[in-house]
């Protein structure tokens, strides 16, 4: 987005792909969905940050959008212009810059100290508002700009590799040389046919400004390059600088569900043949609160378990359940001590409740729990998060993030406690995503408190051991996760993800062997025939797996970077559900 | 819900405090968590606008159904989730039946309706004298569970007048629950002894009674709010 393109003045959507316009600088490009940026263990695996710096109208962005083209596989590649960084300027200075006096092209006239905040938060995985500076107006903004979850980061400017804090940061840091002719031209054309400028300004402003500042700041940064990449005809510099940033991407991967299903199922079996006493004690310890099984609780959850139960009587249920468990969860909530007068006029010492609570749900099994949510709080404000699954590696997606203001702006979000809802809670791998988004915001992980009416012992010990600090309210705790194989086409109301839905209760585990996955195509021959695979077409099972075999040892370094490329062999899948749970939530409210 | 191990965060409530005062055994009060407590701090302001009044005190009876309803027997019952498996639970037994006593009482029923599907509410009239004006119960209530709303249990009057009504058609005395959000430790006494087998369920036990026989520090006239 160009910071003087008044358009962007309101923000927008941020996963969302956008077409930028031609003079436009900041901009994100996204794709489907964001898999885990983070390790099992929680903590923020760091975006990979290439900076981009030379002379003016020597490339810079061209490079800079070759590269994000290059990696359009990659769920968020941002690229940060150095524009948006100038500083704020007094009135003379707005009036000198309006008759072309003021010098932007001094390394002073860049906010550094902001500009490497900004990009620290942003490599460390953290939400940030950048500044917005207006052309225009020849002058920064009011409002910010909400920028999130970028796994590469080109920032790209003059002054990008002038100063020691910034280069710091660079994972990867580039100089684009040009001839000053060539830059000259390019910046006489670009100026009078986008900016309006005449040549007799233009060039003036050059020998003024431009020319000195390149020849005694920009030029000398290029030291610091590990790349010189020429300003034009340069596609085999970029296609290598393309292939260094992909193997360096490539070793951040990260793919850990079947990892967590796995750890936490040994770990519940160890709890199993432990008593009951000492997992009540042990869950107490991890900041989680089981709702007393009272029969009525019992009562509601028979109901909701049920398969045979109807879906008015389901929701009117789930709702009942809902409000029990964020009354719980409210207990957990620290209050203020109060003195209010009745009717009667007589003082009462009561207390109040803190008032800056958030719901979250994750959509959409968290969906049913905002009807409950509204119940207990008044206006509550709730945000959202979708997360699905990936089907083809069973990884959890970010597909979209809405969340109300308070969270989005740091000055406030470390106060703000949030209630983080969805129905169930299987692997706890959406739930650590969640969670995760959360503290990227400068949330506080004391302030998060978790609300399901279904967890399982594993996504138990997962959040717990990412995020201890975490609370947890559940209505019921189930003792494991099966495994079940599942065909596309049936079952349709336990496997949610055949229309792309993430729930807990289902998820799929990536197969780690071919010699695993065969096994399972063999036994589950009958029922493939059955149900033919549109995906591939009419191969025989012989061949497929043929081809399968083939993918995999010719083409490893392609499949891991592109997920296109693994396909699902078959209308079976393997998935993890929550037993004896109750089905797929999100379905059953809202009746899919 | 009252819950056994209360929390943390159940400090002993300020001001007025139940346990200053010994209580019948079968009168039941909520946990005095520090969130009940802040919602009676809203409702007891008097700067608390209807709204607010009507949602914080929509949440309290349910809470308080919602621990009523705990008192009805269940059955166990199995059956099978939609994953395939087999779940032991329970099923409600026994049909209910909810009688408010108008017309404070009548605010209750709403949140009486969050909590139980298709429940039949009847009525019933009182004054200061308590004099029954108004009975409309239905027909079947001899062999329903009976869960008796009124917010403000003061002299026990209203409520021991209800209370009779209904044990004229037919209903048994343990069936009967009252519901109630501020009692005085005077009224609950009076309930309890005249009928033993009832039970109260409470959200708070306040000091006492003034001279009017108002709930000190009380809310004021809930209808009225």
């Amino acid at each position: 987005m160009s910071s003087h393109n008044p358009d962007h003045l309101h923000p927008r959507p941020k996963l969302q792909a956008r077409k930028s316009s031609p003079r436009s600088k900041n901009m994100v490009m996204a794709s489907h969905g964001r898999a885990p940026w983070y390790g099992p263990d929680g903590k923020n695996v760091e975006a990979y940050v290439v900076g981009i710096a030379g002379g003016s109208a020597s490339g810079k962005t061209s490079v800079a959008r070759a590269i994000l083209s290059a990696l359009n596989y990659v769920p968020t590649v941002l690229i940060l212009s150095q524009d948006s960084f100038y500083c704020a300027h007094t009135d003379e200075e707005i009036e000198m810059a309006f008759n072309n006096d003021l010098d932007l092209d001094h390394p002073n006239s860049i906010d550094t100290p902001l500009f490497v905040k900004c990009l620290l938060d942003l490599k460390q995985g953290k939400a940030t508002e950048i500044p917005v500076y207006s052309f225009v107006h020849h002058q920064r903004m009011p409002e910010k700009k909400y920028i999130y979850g970028a796994s590469v980061i080109i920032v790209e400017g003059i002054m990008a590799l002038q100063s020691p804090e910034l280069r710091a940061l660079y994972d990867l840091k580039v100089f684009v040389n040009c001839d000053s002719d060539l830059m000259l031209a390019r910046r006489i054309k670009r100026d009078t046919k986008e900016r309006g400028r005449d040549v007799d300004g233009i060039l003036d402003q050059y020998l003024r400004f431009v020319k000195s500042s390149y020849d005694n700041f920009v030029q000398p940064s290029s030291r610091y390059a590990d790349i010189i990449v020429p300003g034009s005809s340069n596609q085999l510099a970029i296609e290598l600088l393309v292939t260094h940033v992909k193997r360096q991407l490539d070793t951040r991967s990260l793919r850990f569900r079947r990892m967590l299903a796995e750890e936490g199922g040994e770990q519940s079996k160890a709890q199993a043949r432990s008593r009951a006493s000492t997992l009540v004690n042990e869950n107490n310890e991890r900041n989680v609160v089981l709702l007393e099984q009272t029969n009525q609780l019992l009562g509601i959850m028979t109901i909701l378990r049920d398969q045979s139960t109807d879906r008015g009587e389901f929701i009117f249920h789930a709702d009942r359940l809902s409000t029990i468990v964020v009354e719980k969860a409210l207990t957990l909530i620290p209050c203020e001590t109060k003195t209010v007068r009745t009717p009667l006029g007589i003082d009462y010492e009561g207390s109040a409740t803190d008032d800056r609570l958030v719901g979250i749900s994750i959509l959409r099994s968290g969906g049913p729990f905002s009807h409950g949510l509204r119940r207990v709080i008044r206006d509550v404000p709730i945000g959202a998060m979708l997360i699905q699954s990936d089907p083809k590696t069973g990884e959890p997606l970010l597909l979209k993030t809405d969340l109300p203001s308070s969270v989005k702006t740091r000055e406030t979000s470390g106060e703000v406690k949030i209630l983080l809802l969805d129905s169930q809670m299987g692997t706890g791998a959406a739930a650590l995503m969640a969670i995760r988004v959360l503290l990227d915001h400068g949330i506080q992980s004391t302030n998060i408190i978790f609300l399901t009416y279904l967890i399982t012992q594993p996504a138990i010990h997962s959040v717990h051991r990412a995020f201890p600090e975490v609370k947890i309210v559940t209505a019921s705790i189930d003792p494991e996760l099966s495994e079940m194989h599942l065909s596309y086409d049936t079952n349709s109301l336990v496997l949610g993800e055949t229309s792309g839905e993430a729930d807990f209760a289902v998820r799929t585990i990536e197969e780690s062997s071919t010699q695993e996955r065969l096994d399972n195509l063999d036994l589950n021959q009958e029922g493939q025939e059955e149900i033919p695979d549109n995906r591939d077409g009419l191969k025989t099972e012989k061949e497929l797996s043929a081809d399968k075999f083939k993918v995999r040892v010719n083409e490893t370094d392609r499949l891991k970077f592109s997920r296109e490329h693994k396909r699902n062999q078959s209308g079976e899948k393997r998935v993890w559900v929550i037993s004896p749970g109750m089905g797929h939530i999100g379905d059953r409210y809202y009746s899919s | 819900m009252s819950s056994p191990n209360p929390t943390t965060t159940c400090l002993p409530a300020s001001g007025s405090n139940v346990h200053k005062v010994e209580l019948p055994e079968n009168a039941l009060v909520l946990a005095p968590t520090r969130q009940l407590q802040s919602l009676l701090t809203i409702i007891r302001d008097e700067k608390t606008q209807r709204g607010d009044f009507v949602f914080t005190s929509d949440r309290i009876i349910r809470l308080l159904v919602e621990e009523g309803l705990n008192h009805l027997p269940v059955v166990s019952k199995k059956v099978i989730t939609p994953t395939g498996k087999e779940y032991e639970g329970v099923a409600f037994q026994g049909r209910i039946c909810g009688v408010s006593i108008m017309r404070a009482g009548e605010a209750m029923e709403a949140g009486l309706r969050d909590c139980c599907r298709s429940v039949r509410i009847g009525k019933d009239e009182e004054t200061t004298q308590a004099k029954l004006f108004y009975a409309k119960l239905p027909d079947d209530i001899s062999k329903r569970f009976v869960l008796l709303l009124d917010p403000m249990l003061a002299t026990g009057g209203s409520c021991i007048k209800a209370i009779e009504v209904l044990l004229e058609h037919g209903v048994e005395e343990e069936k009967i629950l009252f519901l109630n959000l501020i009692a005085s430790p005077e009224g609950i006494q009076k309930v309890c002894t005249r009928f033993p087998k009832l039970r109260i369920i409470t959200a708070w036990v306040d000091e006492g009674l003034d001279s009017n026989s108002y709930i000190v520090p009380g809310l004021g006239d809930f209808g009225d709010r």
